[in-house]
């Protein structure tokens, strides 16, 4: 079996779905703006404050969009029974779980092209390259080990519960890294370089470990 | 030759005993139906011989492989009808095939070809949540057969499909070997000329039809 041929089906198909009915992004791009809002008017926000202030809105709004994002992934295909249908054809786990990821990847990239913008709109903070890419790398190690969980919970009922107990507590060091590269981006003291690095070997560690784990959180 | 060997197929959900020691011998080319009762075993044990469930005690062997360990290199052999279609709602059936034909390694040309055999190719292009509910049994039975499986377990795949079951099913199990439990005994016995019956997850023995010649 061709395994990247088998991710890029299983990532279309998702994409397909959500075009289609579009369950997930319009409802994500609306909480982000709110977050964005209640933050905006929550704090006191002038120029001085906002480049300290609008990171912790911008990752606060990320991941609670993520963790709905990731937890639909598997739990739609509970629903529906078709997980199964997937898991009984000769194709890998892994690379099911990859296409899967992709998918999630993607549908939280569209969503942040919402939320940068309009933190830029709210909080007067520059949007630059260097903002773009802390986003996109945490995104990645954060979808890998989101959609691990996300698959790992759809099997019990409280997993609307269980999914951010476990997920939150692995995504502090990308928040952490990724909070001072956004802040450093945004004229705050801190090492971008050394942020944006330690996002890349999170990175590099979770896509490992998350590939390593899927093969027995999707075999039985 | 035979196919399909189970030795003491034995299944618990928890304290609640599913399965009970079924032996099981199925030769290439044979059709067998499962009868039983609701809570007879039937689907736990289809689910094990389709390799979706590992029994807690017993053996099963398919075309000489250990069941559970080669699962994934059987499962070119294997199609699996299960209780819920499990479709994707907003894919069209075409789209649904296709896909499946991605995760098999088939060419997509299968597609037109298990339409027709399934009989959806007037609805082709419609999405799977659009289908009666008889149509996608009939998709699913379509994805059981995409890539040409020597073994087809089938649990109740008349459901939902009324009166052209009988014929639906008789052109899908052509040529191959075939396990399918149902609750009605005259499609069992049109289909497959030996059942097996269960009671409480116990085997109560293997029947074969008996044919009146004039």
């Amino acid at each position: 079996m061709n395994p990247l041929r088998v991710a890029l089906a299983v990532a279309r198909k998702d994409l397909r779905s959500e075009w289609r009915t579009r369950e997930m992004v319009p409802a994500l791009a609306q909480f982000i703006i709110l977050a964005l809002l209640i933050g905006n008017f929550g704090f006191q926000i002038d120029a001085r404050n906002a480049p300290s202030i609008a990171p912790g809105i911008l990752w606060l709004a990320l991941v609670f969009a993520g963790l709905v994002a990731f937890g639909r992934t598997f739990a739609a295909e509970r629903e529906q029974a078709s997980l199964e249908a997937m898991l009984m054809t000769p194709a890998s786990p892994v690379a099911i779980f990859a296409g899967k990821a992709l998918a999630a990847t993607l549908l939280l990239v569209v969503c942040e092209v919402v939320l940068l913008p309009a933190l830029t709109l709210f909080f007067g903070t520059p949007l630059s390259v260097e903002v773009v890419a802390a986003v996109l790398l945490a995104t990645v190690g954060m979808a890998a080990l989101g959609v691990l969980f996300a698959a790992i919970v759809a099997r019990v009922r409280a997993r609307e519960l269980l999914l951010p107990l476990l997920t939150l507590p692995l995504w502090i060091p990308f928040i952490i890294a990724g909070g001072q590269a956004v802040q450093s981006a945004m004229g705050l003291p801190g090492n971008y370089q050394e942020a944006i690095g330690l996002l890349l070997d999170f990175d590099i560690l979770f896509l490992v470990l998350t590939s390593l784990a899927a093969r027995f959180v999707l075999d039985e | 030759m035979s196919l399909l060997v189970g030795n003491g197929l034995t299944h618990w959900f928890g304290r609640e005993l599913a399965l009970d020691g079924v032996d099981l011998v199925l030769d290439t080319g044979e059709h067998m139906a499962v009868l039983g009762d609701n809570g007879a075993g039937k689907t736990t044990l289809l689910r094990i011989l389709a390799t979706a469930l590992r029994p807690t005690a017993g053996q099963l062997q398919i075309a000489g492989l250990d069941a559970f360990r080669e699962k994934r290199r059987l499962r070119h052999h294997l199609g699996y009808v299960a209780h819920a279609p499990g479709l994707y709602p907003a894919l069209s059936a075409v789209e649904n095939l296709e896909f499946f034909c991605d995760l098999q390694e088939e060419s997509r040309t299968r597609v037109g070809e298990v339409l027709d055999v399934v009989g959806l190719t007037p609805v082709a292009h419609r999405r799977a949540d659009q289908l009666s509910r008889g149509m996608q049994q009939r998709l699913a039975i379509g994805r059981a057969i995409l890539h040409e499986p020597r073994l087809l377990v089938l649990d109740e795949p008349d459901a939902s499909l009324g009166e052209a079951a009988a014929d639906l099913l008789t052109r899908v199990m052509e040529g191959k070997t075939v396990i399918l439990a149902t609750h009605d005994h005259a499609l069992a016995n049109r289909l497959c000329p030996r059942t097996l019956e269960l009671r409480h997850g116990r085997s109560l023995g293997t029947a074969t039809r008996l044919r009146v010649v004039r």
